[in-house]
């Protein structure tokens, strides 16, 4: 399992490369920055370039590309302009927030997602079976700000059960940050929700008529036991794989859903960031959330060897 | 000799008719309570001095003041100066400052600080080239600003007190610091607490605030003002959908925007109040007369001729606009009327057609770009395009954000019409109306040697008359040589909860004199 992880944080390495020299190149290549929108709609051109010399986005790309490579290498991913902070402070303060979004988003998609699949996989081609999945498809094909929109019209505004926007920490309070984030989790976990339980219904149904799934059977135990026992317990790797690719399709996701809702996460940061040519954000926020990729599909990789024996041998 | 002019004679934009708004008066206002107001986008910067944009603006006038600023009409008036007296030859101004006004740690402010806050204004303010005739700051005692000016410029004063980037003033050790970095300590009716980028900005009631007494009651950015909410929290908003829900829901208290069909669909709730503001901001059409169809004249009386005003603002404002071919808005003191525009705004397809067969067109492209992020600009494109095409032209239609537009405009070739609201600008009065159109970075690309003159006028008549005499040089010529088009004038809805008494619309929602039913 060590070599494993070795491997596979040495192969992270080349990946986070390739990112950063992705996004410098970006930088090169987009026109505009940050100077024009701080000069404002109808400064002159001088005044822009008056703003670009103050702070400093005047040097050349090979120098500003050496510099921001010097600092990632002492972990110094630069300081953003709009917010007069680093980066890596930037990101790790509104980190909590996204991550708290994604994981309960999933959470949710899971809780509701796996059940489903299951129960479809057991009624196959029956009616519960075809109301999951297109409860499923619904999810999958509407666009998360419109359903975000959706719930804020209907469980904010018609029947004032949770609040329309804004974030409350957890440390700060408990059920107040469970009612924050409950309407954008949800409009994100519906989005996921599909995914997971096509993929746990397909999978059960490779397994449900297996062997040992019989012998399971012929022992005496019910139809749901040998669902939750051994079925799911064998389905378990492409629904971790889902759930993997699910978080990654989450943080994106959450781009939208933080917008609609207001949260102050990553999300928000980057697409602020982009739109006001904030380069060291845009790039340091990149490469901190293709490491938590990374680092996520190695921990499903870690999870693969625990819900299966045999991977263990080859690991 | 010294004169003295307290309030505004001969120097001001007059009265910018703004919406008559039913003050309560006689009502007495209730301290308490913590204020929710959104605003749509997050500022640049919160450096006040180093921003145009209206985000940091809605901030900044809550926590700053300047020596002078505007009032109700947009007209300069005194604010952290009881007045100035300007020498015969236009080349001295003698600020005498306000007693007794603190900063929010608690120094009082001197001369010092005003010095220093100019100072740096001139290195690092986005409006700083207002400042380049001032060759010196003098102090001559802890009450009084001299600024001693190598050349004259009769606009000095309206350029200071524009909220624009304001010439807000600060302590004298912020003086030195760099675009960006200052702490947040002004002399204004709130006081900055915090700000979570992306999510809102907090600030409490100064309770050691100096009410500037030469007033009576809120006037404009200046007047007496009384901070009555124990706080005011600004968020960070960008979806139209989510505020609109938050106002109706209670959780938000006041919008500085909200769209206006929206306002129409709640304008019989009574638990929102709505105030539109009209004027708002002149639509234009903005043409390089520098490069390709739009270098000739003919072209662009052909586009001037092709479009029907009225139909690109009524779609692109939702139906809050009023028409308006002047460069000024009516009533200003610059305002140089409309005789004689119809010619130049009333649609004439057949003379357009006619002149674009005299320019010889033979299907090129006319470059039109838009930025995607302001729903008016796109409305107003997607029209225009519509149009122009309907009148024969090949229009190439480029949507792109809001900085690689800006990058694109102000390069000399590849494009020929921009769309852009000028909302702060005529607020102010010509200069920066005008301005825009003069220098060697002028947004037509191409200087126009009687707009040239026009700015120049402005800059250093003395007289009154001779400087409205320019603006309405440079109205007449902007007609004439279709150097860029005035669309019409746009309008916006503010928005509060009913329970928010007093409240009265303006350029920012101001937080001071209301409160709380």
């Amino acid at each position: 399992m060590l070599r494993l992880l070795i491997v596979r944080l040495l192969a992270a390495v080349p990946v986070l490369l390739v990112v950063s020299l992705v996004s410098f190149g970006l930088t090169l290549l987009v026109p505009g920055d940050i100077a024009a929108e701080i000069a404002g709609p109808t400064a002159s051109a001088a005044d822009v370039e008056h703003v670009r010399a103050e702070l400093g986005l005047n040097k050349p790309p090979l120098e500003r590309m050496i510099q921001w490579y010097g600092g990632v290498l002492h972990g110094d991913l630069g300081r953003s302009i709009s917010l007069n902070q680093g980066v890596g402070e930037a990101v790790l303060q509104r980190l909590p927030v996204t991550l708290s979004l994604t994981f309960v988003a999933l959470t949710i998609a899971c809780l509701l997602g796996i059940p489903a699949g299951l129960v479809a996989a057991a009624k196959a081609r029956a009616w519960p079976d075809q109301a999951a999945m297109g409860a499923a498809l619904v999810g999958l094909s509407l666009p998360d700000f419109w359903l975000g929109l959706l719930l804020i019209w209907l469980f904010g505004v018609k029947l004032g059960w949770l609040p329309t926007g804004g974030f409350v920490a957890p440390t700060t309070d408990l059920l107040g940050w469970l009612r924050s984030i409950t309407l954008p989790a949800g409009a994100l976990a519906l989005t996921q929700l599909g995914p997971i339980a096509r993929m746990t219904r397909a999978a059960a149904l490779e397994v449900a008529n297996s062997d040992y799934i019989r012998t399971a059977r012929a022992k005496g135990l019910t139809e749901p036991r040998v669902y939750a026992r051994h079925v799911l317990a064998a389905s378990m790797v492409p629904i971790l794989t889902v759930v993997g690719i699910g978080f990654g399709l989450s943080l994106g996701g959450a781009l939208v859903v933080e917008q609609v809702f207001s949260l102050p996460g990553v999300g928000r940061l980057v697409i602020g960031a982009v739109l006001r040519r904030d380069w060291p954000i845009i790039q340091g926020g990149l490469l901190l959330t293709t490491f938590i990729f990374v680092a996520v599909n190695l921990l499903v990789d870690l999870l693969y060897l625990w819900v299966d024996p045999r991977m263990r041998e080859g690991a | 000799m010294l004169r003295r002019r307290t309030f505004t004679t001969g120097l001001t934009t007059a009265a910018l008719p703004l919406p008559a708004i039913a003050q309560s008066v006689g009502q007495q206002g209730r301290k308490g309570g913590d204020v929710i107001v959104a605003m749509t986008a997050a500022p640049p910067t919160i450096d006040a001095q180093a921003t145009s944009a209206a985000a940091a603006r809605n901030i900044s006038m809550h926590m700053f003041e300047s020596l002078y600023t505007r009032d109700e009409g947009a007209n300069p008036k005194p604010e952290l100066a009881e007045g100035v007296d300007i020498s015969a030859d236009g080349l001295t101004y003698k600020f005498t400052l306000r007693s007794g006004v603190k900063f929010h740690n608690g120094k009082t402010m001197t001369s010092a600080d005003a010095k220093a806050s100019m100072e740096r204004y001139a290195k690092v303010g986005t409006s700083r080239d207002t400042l380049k005739s001032v060759a010196a700051y003098e102090t001559p005692d802890s009450k009084t600003l001299v600024m001693k000016l190598s050349t004259i410029y009769p606009g000095l004063i309206e350029a200071i007190s524009s909220p624009r980037a304001p010439f807000v003033i600060m302590p004298e050790e912020e003086g030195n610091k760099p675009m960006g970095q200052i702490n947040m300590i002004g002399t204004g009716p709130f006081k900055f607490v915090e700000y979570k980028p992306d999510s809102h900005v907090k600030m409490v009631r100064f309770d050691d605030y100096a009410q500037n007494k030469a007033y009576e009651k809120r006037d404009g950015f200046t007047g007496k003002k009384t901070a009555y909410f124990d706080s005011v929290t600004i968020r960070i908003m960008p979806e139209a959908g989510a505020r609109t829900a938050g106002l109706q829901t209670g959780e938000l208290h006041v919008l500085e925007v909200m769209d206006v069909a929206s306002s129409k669909r709640l304008k019989d709730d009574k638990n929102i109040k709505s105030y539109p503001m009209l004027p708002w901001a002149f639509m234009t059409l903005m043409m390089n007369n520098n490069w390709g169809l739009t270098s000739k004249l003919e072209i662009r009386r052909a586009i001037q001729a092709a479009l029907d005003l009225e139909e690109i603002m009524a779609i692109s404002t939702d139906g809050l606009y009023r028409m308006g071919p002047s460069w000024q808005y009516p009533g200003t003191t610059y305002y140089p009327g409309a005789d004689g525009l119809d010619a130049y705004t009333k649609q004439d397809l057949p003379k357009a057609k006619a002149l674009m067969k005299a320019a010889g067109y033979n299907n090129e492209e006319l470059v039109l770009i838009c930025d995607s992020s302001n729903k008016p600009h796109l409305d107003a494109a997607t029209v225009e395009a519509q149009q122009l095409r309907a009148a024969g032209f090949n229009v190439k239609l480029s949507v792109m954000d809001w900085p690689t537009v800006y990058t694109a405009r102000a390069k000399p070739e590849g494009w020929n019409l921009w769309p852009l609201m000028m909302g702060i600008e005529p607020y102010e009065g010509p200069y920066n109306v005008v301005g825009f159109f003069g220098g060697t970075q002028c947004v037509q690309i191409k200087p126009d040697p009687v707009i040239e003159e026009c700015n120049a006028r402005l800059a250093n008549q003395l007289k009154l008359e001779d400087r409205r005499a320019a603006v309405k040089t440079f109205q007449d010529r902007m007609y004439d040589q279709a150097i860029s088009v005035k669309v019409g004038e746009a309008g916006i809805v503010q928005a509060t909860r009913a329970n928010v008494m007093n409240y009265a619309p303006y350029r920012i929602p101001r937080m001071w004199d209301c409160w709380f039913a």
